[in-house]
């Protein structure tokens, strides 16, 4: 008989090791991927997603462009394989449609789509492993894959997942902690403070609430921190790879530099 | 795998299902996408589905359960040359994959003895413990254990390997390329796929399609199975070569570094 797995124990540890704020470990593979403008393989621990970005483009139905913006087009896969069982969700299921539509509400706001009217921007999303904050990655996927097909965003889109535990506060849940804990996820443009998602399906006590929000919220400051140094760190191998290399040690590149201050 | 109930003989593969992301063809509009996927689909059931690769440890009771095996492939990227992909990743995905162990178990039901008895009965209140005349066929099982022990899918070297002939000219002396861009894919109008299996008891042509407007002649067939046959030698030994320094990493590498800790 297995014994109930503890959310969070005594010694402050939870479930999978973590304690009660640590958020898992993230891997960003900004790597070209097939044609796409922009692509990455994102991973919060063992919730794996991939996005990548078309356009801005013409779009394939003209019923379907704006005359003063560019469309936002978001597609998102479940892989069969990505949950423990597996399930076939076709494309037209309306929780996966609903999933996509609240993607592309959070990146609304986000993305400056006033400089290519009558054009679309296509976002495909494959959700590949599915452990918890699927919404959250799927979101963080879709900044830095806009961010490496060089879209013009006002900031970037961080999303955290949290939750409490009998008045503890978790975050970054996996999907044990999820089907057990009241969560929600939240959406913050880092350099404002805005918030332009804030989802929550589960019933928490109102008081709970200012705390988790709070600190998920100073969540995605967090991982703004780490998005940033791996854009970053891929610009600076594009722009070495595109500019002349200084010609001594000491003389700087100064298109180079420039380029490369912090913003 | 899930088990499911069967009546008739044949056990094993569901049709593997494939599903194309739209970031592989993003210039396809999402019915042509279904469309595309469902044709990969067919192609792939049609080489995979004969009973000859049907892997044999699959059975749980004879002529009542038995395991059903999902393949699913997922084309992340298409930059040419897919088919030789898709079978390769399907050859990968099984080369590991492991049926669990299970055990037949048979529920008897409590028997009503009338009366009391002075004799110690079994637990199983079976009554005598020479019950020879009635053998039970066990119709229900129980897992043996868990997780990742059990047996290995019984096709590691049967499973079929792919190569692509885009023909330039099959006339009599054929020419053709092999792993072809995009761009190559688009000038060729004709393609061959070949699928050879290479097991210790010989090689075999598992299946062979014909893709595209065009004509071959007969007498060129010989000379293109020879070389079709000669490159998915190869790719087949690199490919297990590929597969067992991989199954090295996990294991034993993994063992060596857990230990060290």
């Amino acid at each position: 008989m297995a014994s109930r797995v503890e959310i969070l124990n005594d010694g402050g540890f939870r479930s999978d090791g973590r304690k009660q704020y640590e958020l898992r470990d993230i891997v960003i593979d900004l790597s070209q991927q097939g044609s796409a403008d922009g692509s990455v393989v994102l991973s919060h621990g063992l919730t794996q997603v991939s996005a990548s970005v078309f356009g801005p483009r013409e779009a394939k139905m003209r019923s379907q462009t704006l005359h003063d913006r560019a469309n936002i087009n978001i597609e998102v896969t479940f892989a069969p394989f990505s949950m423990g069982e597996r399930r076939k969700r076709s494309r037209n299921d309306k929780r996966v449609l609903d999933f996509a539509s609240t993607i592309k509400a959070t990146f609304e706001p986000a993305i400056q789509t006033k400089l290519y009217p009558r054009s679309q921007i296509d976002i495909y999303i494959n959700v590949l492993q599915q452990d918890g904050g699927v919404l959250q990655a799927c979101i963080n996927a879709t900044t830095l894959a806009l961010a490496a097909a060089g879209i013009p965003l006002l900031d970037f889109v961080c999303a955290v997942t949290g939750g409490v535990q009998s008045a503890s506060p978790l975050l970054d849940l996996t999907t044990l902690e999820e089907n057990d804990v009241p969560h929600l996820t939240v959406a913050v443009m880092p350099r404002t403070g805005n918030i332009t998602l804030l989802t929550m399906e589960t019933r928490l006590h109102v008081d709970r609430f200012e705390e988790i929000f709070q600190l998920v919220t100073s969540a995605g400051h967090v991982l703004h921190k780490e998005m940033k140094a791996a854009i970053k760190d891929r610009t600076r191998t594009l722009v070495a790879a595109m500019s002349v290399a200084p010609k001594a040690v000491g003389e700087k590149d100064p298109l180079y530099s420039e380029r490369m201050d912090d913003s | 795998m899930c088990w499911r109930e069967r009546v008739w003989m044949v056990e094993g593969l569901c049709p593997p299902f494939l599903a194309s992301s739209p970031a592989a063809y993003p210039h396809l509009s999402s019915t042509a996408l279904d469309d595309l996927s469902y044709d990969m689909t067919i192609i792939l059931n049609q080489c995979l589905s004969h009973p000859s690769l049907h892997p044999k440890n699959l059975t749980i009771s004879p002529r009542r359960k038995s395991w059903s095996l999902n393949l699913d492939i997922m084309v992340l990227s298409d930059s040419g040359n897919v088919y030789d992909a898709l079978f390769l990743a399907a050859r990968s995905a099984l080369w590991d994959a492991k049926v669990p162990k299970t055990r037949s178990v048979q529920y008897q039901p409590k028997s009503n003895i009338l009366g009391d008895q002075d004799v110690e009965m079994s637990a199983d209140g079976s009554g005598s413990i020479f019950n020879t005349r009635e053998v039970a066929k066990a119709a229900d099982f129980e897992l043996a254990d868990y997780w990742d022990e059990g047996e290995p899918l019984e096709v590691n070297q049967e499973w079929p390997v792919c190569v692509t002939l885009n023909l330039v000219s099959a006339k009599l002396l054929p020419t053709y390329f092999l792993d072809a861009t995009p761009h190559e894919e688009a000038s060729i109008p004709l393609r061959l796929l070949l699928l050879f299996s290479f097991s210790p008891s010989g090689t075999r042509l598992q299946s062979m399609r014909l893709m595209g407007d065009g004509e071959i002649q007969l007498e060129s067939m010989t000379q293109l199975l020879e070389g079709g046959e000669n490159h998915a030698r190869k790719l087949f030994e690199a490919l297990e070569k590929k597969l067992e320094e991989e199954d090295l990493r996990r294991n034993q590498k993994a063992q060596a570094k857990f230990d060290l800790r």
